[in-house]
């Protein structure tokens, strides 16, 4: 048991995403008529969830490892609440990440523990010589009922990891950062729990036998043994139920509890939250303890960085950019206040023959290049000859990610399930392809023509409990507008 | 072109409106008895032997099977032969051309041509594109039908400088004209200010830029030159048509300036009919919203591109104006029940060109009438068919 890993694996890029809109804690103790406390937490708006903030953690991650994702062995995610509970969230995740369809991996679910399986499963990987480049991604968005304890504390938030093997580096320009050592305990009691037929996940039974009995036991002693085994531990992150668990957790260890700030500003971010509050250690050098709860379950493990990770410097500003709701719109988007209407269904159902033919079209985004004139038609599909010269011979190409509005539009009459504003915007991408897409809400009031976009992964629909993804465009001078005034100091922007 | 010439001896049409009271058949059954009663020298209704019918969606009255064949049984002549016609907004105009070129072809005598759609049996919620879910279940989703022709005024606004009040101007004179007119759905003026401050609907279009969901029916007669004169002594003849088709979906468009199926359209038909649009002296277009009528003016020749706007502004298209365009109140006061439209704006042409317009006559002075829709998921097809009342 806890045996180090014969072949090392190291850390070449971090990326983190969490939902814009922000819950204060005093919103939904103000809502029961009971205390709140200072914190906020972040959740997911209607096209959102635990889905499409893997995809832009990973999207991130990626990008800073400078990985494509047509060079990874597979996928391995970490999350307690796929969004299919059986379903292709594995497949679908990959295919929107650009994996190859021979993409290996896993998908860790059930509890918030699951991140630290999915990141173990893929260590394992490599060590054994299965996998090269493996992403890993720990996300969560789990739904908290109405009235319970946990709507003031459950956030959400996505954490991905590349990892590779550090034998493939030099030496001198090894990985900078590398797993060290791990080790599990586990405890077969029920803690938080939702069963089948259930939307929202359900408080402990009794918190203060959750925390003295089962939590504080289960992380001391993994941590402990995790010190034994690889030495000195600078800081400690670790998963958290309630907002206070984890400190007394780390006060037990004897060290700092990394990411607090994270917990203070997004809540307890389930599978992600072991994770995510490492990345501002991996944004310097030091080992960092993660141990991750859940479900009975506790996995220590320790990173030793020996310089910044790519992608984690910036990773924790850029997680504090959030836009504060009130309680009935955070009730709204989490789907828990709903109209007593009939939704209009979807003209074609999630699972029938035009979502299968378009599978790869919508989620890998691609159109069909015209060997003739160039030009590109969207979706393949349902352009069998060139839309512009009509020609036959059309080659299927991954589309650009970004692009600039040629027009627009911002409906504002729409039966349910669809809600104004809702811009929809005709934009070119920088390969010269045209498409139409939702844009984002919060856009509606700011959209010009010529206005620079990207695309981002959304869910567009939940269709006869299905949910639908897609892509939506989204201003790209709003982020970094935001993020001017997130770093404003002395930056002159 | 070589072709067989055509006469139009009859024309007619039903209040339009929400007819919750009647039915399809009933519907269909009073426009056709409004047309077999206008023939100058009456018609035994026997003489027709073949029906055209215009009907876009038969899913708006719950029946997604329905063919023409409802139709000759409904109106009384059963046995008759009888195709439905389906191509999108010019349903009824692509049927009236369909119908000319069946008599032009020699193999029918007298056709009927009828258009009928009930628009208002599902709630306007569940109409037609209300629903926002009909086409690609991404790329097309939350596209109700203003979603269709909205992005055009955005782009023609950044343009050409059109404005909202340019837009509010087509809503104004089109309400006025409605009112010269008893068969429009809505019979009250609007100002340009009422426009303006009517709920937005789909940014950059509110409500008074949108035209109604309308129930009605229309129908016209058509013949041989040679037949003609049994039924009536000033027939109206048709000069020429054209379709022409593009790209439907938005992202396929290459321009939001314009609608390039409706200028191919025009300009078969002109070719057609070896005039052009200085000749017209009024016409019928699609407007379905304020945008699209002077998007049509300017792809028709009217005026010249990106001038639309101030053209409407400045009266150029009022019933006194340079080029009268929809003295019926168009589709946005007059309404737009779509398999019937284009055969109502057809009507208004006949009835114009034989000066029958009354409060809204318009001067005749070359004997012209252009009709005009566009439609299919925003302008995937186009259709201009152009009447004369010269011989």
């Amino acid at each position: 048991m806890n045996r180090s890993p014969v072949n090392p694996v190291g850390i070449l890029g971090v990326g983190v995403a969490a939902p814009e809109l922000r819950l204060a804690a005093a919103a939904v103790g103000a809502a029961w008529g009971a205390g709140g406390g200072k914190h906020t937490i972040a959740l997911c708006d209607a096209d959102e969830d635990t889905l499409t903030l893997a995809w832009s953690a990973a999207v991130g991650a990626l990008g800073a490892a400078g990985v494509d994702g047509g060079a990874l062995s597979g996928l391995w995610w970490g999350t307690a609440r796929p969004p299919f509970a059986e379903g292709p969230s594995l497949a679908m995740l990959a295919t929107a990440l650009g994996l190859p369809a021979s993409a290996d991996g896993l998908l860790a679910a059930g509890s918030p523990h699951a991140g630290a399986e999915a990141l173990v499963a893929a260590w394992d990987a490599i060590a054994a010589g299965h996998a090269g480049l493996a992403l890993v991604v720990a996300s969560d968005a789990l739904v908290p009922g109405v009235g319970t304890a946990g709507e003031a504390t459950t956030g959400a938030a996505a954490v991905a990891l590349v990892l590779g093997p550090t034998a493939d580096a030099a030496n001198g320009s090894g990985p900078p950062a590398r797993l060290a050592a791990r080790t599990s305990r586990q405890l077969a009691v029920v803690d938080r729990y939702r069963g089948d037929a259930q939307d929202a996940t359900a408080d402990v039974y009794d918190g203060r036998l959750f925390r003295e009995e089962v939590f504080l036991p289960l992380v001391t002693e993994a941590g402990r043994a995790l010190a034994g085994t690889a030495g000195a531990i600078g800081a400690w992150s670790i998963g958290d139920g309630d907002g206070k668990l984890a400190g007394a957790a780390a006060r037990a260890l004897g060290g700092p509890l990394a990411g607090a700030p994270i917990l203070a500003e997004l809540g307890d971010t389930g599978a992600a939250a072991a994770l995510l509050g490492a990345v501002p250690v991996l944004a310097e050098a030091g080992t960092v303890g993660v141990v991750a709860y859940g479900g009975g379950r506790a996995t220590a493990l320790a990173i030793e960085v020996s310089k910044p990770v790519p992608g984690a410097a910036g990773a924790v500003a850029a997680l504090s950019r959030g836009r504060t709701v009130t309680y009935t719109e955070a009730v709204k988007a989490r789907g828990q206040l709903v109209a007593m209407v009939d939704p209009v269904p979807m003209g074609v159902p999630p699972a029938s023959a035009a979502f299968v033919r378009g599978a790869l079209e919508m989620l890998a985004l691609e159109g069909a290049r015209c060997t003739s004139c160039g030009s590109i038609s969207t979706p393949p599909s349902i352009h069998p000859r060139c839309a512009a010269c009509g020609a036959p011979g059309l080659e299927v190409v991954a589309l650009a990610r970004r692009g600039r509005v040629e027009t627009f539009v911002v409906n504002q009459t729409m039966p349910p399930p669809f809600q104004a504003p809702l811009p929809l915007i005709v934009l070119d991408l920088e390969d010269g392809a045209r498409l139409m897409l939702q844009g984002a809400p919060a856009d509606a009031e700011r959209l010009a023509i010529g206005d620079p976009v990207e695309l981002v992964l959304r869910r567009y629909a939940v269709e006869r409990h299905v949910p639908v993804y897609g892509y939506k465009a989204r201003l790209v001078a709003s982020n970094a507008g935001d993020r001017v005034v997130a770093g404003a100091e002395g930056s002159g922007g | 072109m070589s072709w067989n010439k055509v006469a139009v001896v009859g024309a007619g049409l039903i209040k339009f409106g929400e007819l919750f009271e009647q039915s399809y058949e009933q519907m269909a059954a009073g426009a056709f008895d409004a047309a077999l009663a206008s023939v100058d020298k009456g018609m035994d209704k026997r003489a027709i032997d073949a029906v055209i019918v215009a009907t876009q969606r038969g899913t708006l009255w719950g029946q997604e099977g329905i063919g023409g064949n409802t139709i000759p049984t409904a109106i009384g002549i059963a046995g008759v032969a009888c195709t439905r016609v389906e191509n999108a907004c010019p349903s009824g105009s692509d049927a009236f051309r369909i119908g000319a070129m069946a008599v032009a072809s020699g193999v029918h005598d007298v056709v009927l041509v009828i258009g009928v759609e009930k628009m208002r049996d599902k709630s306007s919620a569940e109409g037609l594109l209300a629903r926002a879910a009909s086409g690609h279940p991404l790329y097309n989703r939350g596209e109700t039908a203003p979603v269709l022709f909205a992005p055009f005024a955005t782009r023609h606004m950044y343009e050409f400088g059109t404005t909202p009040e340019m837009l509010a101007s087509v809503a104004v004179k089109n309400h006025h004209n409605g009112c010269l007119d008893p068969y429009a759905h809505f019979q009250n003026e609007v100002t340009v200010e009422q426009v303006l401050s009517s709920p937005p609907v789909c940014r950059p279009l509110r409500l008074l830029d949108c035209c109604p969901q309308t129930d009605g029916a229309a129908a016209m007669i058509l013949t041989t030159p040679e037949r003609a004169a049994e039924f009536s002594d000033k027939p109206v003849h048709v000069a020429g048509f054209g379709v022409a088709t593009e790209a439907p979906y938005l992202h396929e468009k290459t321009t939001f300036l314009g609608m390039p199926a409706t200028t191919a359209a025009s300009k078969r038909a002109f070719a057609m009919a070896g005039v052009g649009p200085g000749d017209m002296d009024m016409a019928e277009v699609h407007d379905c919203f304020t945008i699209t009528e002077i998007l049509d003016i300017e792809d028709l020749g009217f005026v010249e591109k990106g001038k639309g706007g101030p053209a409407s502004l400045e009266g150029e298209t009022a019933l006194d104006g340079r080029i009268p365009v929809n003295p019926s109140g168009g589709l946005l006061a007059k309404g737009h029940p779509i398999g019937a439209t284009g055969v109502a704006q057809l009507t208004e042409c006949y009835w114009q060109l034989r000066e029958e317009a009354e409060g809204r006559q318009v001067a005749i002075r070359n004997g012209f009438a252009l009709q005009h829709n566009v439609g299919g998921r925003g302008s995937g097809v186009s259709v201009v068919n152009i009447l004369t009342r010269n011989a």
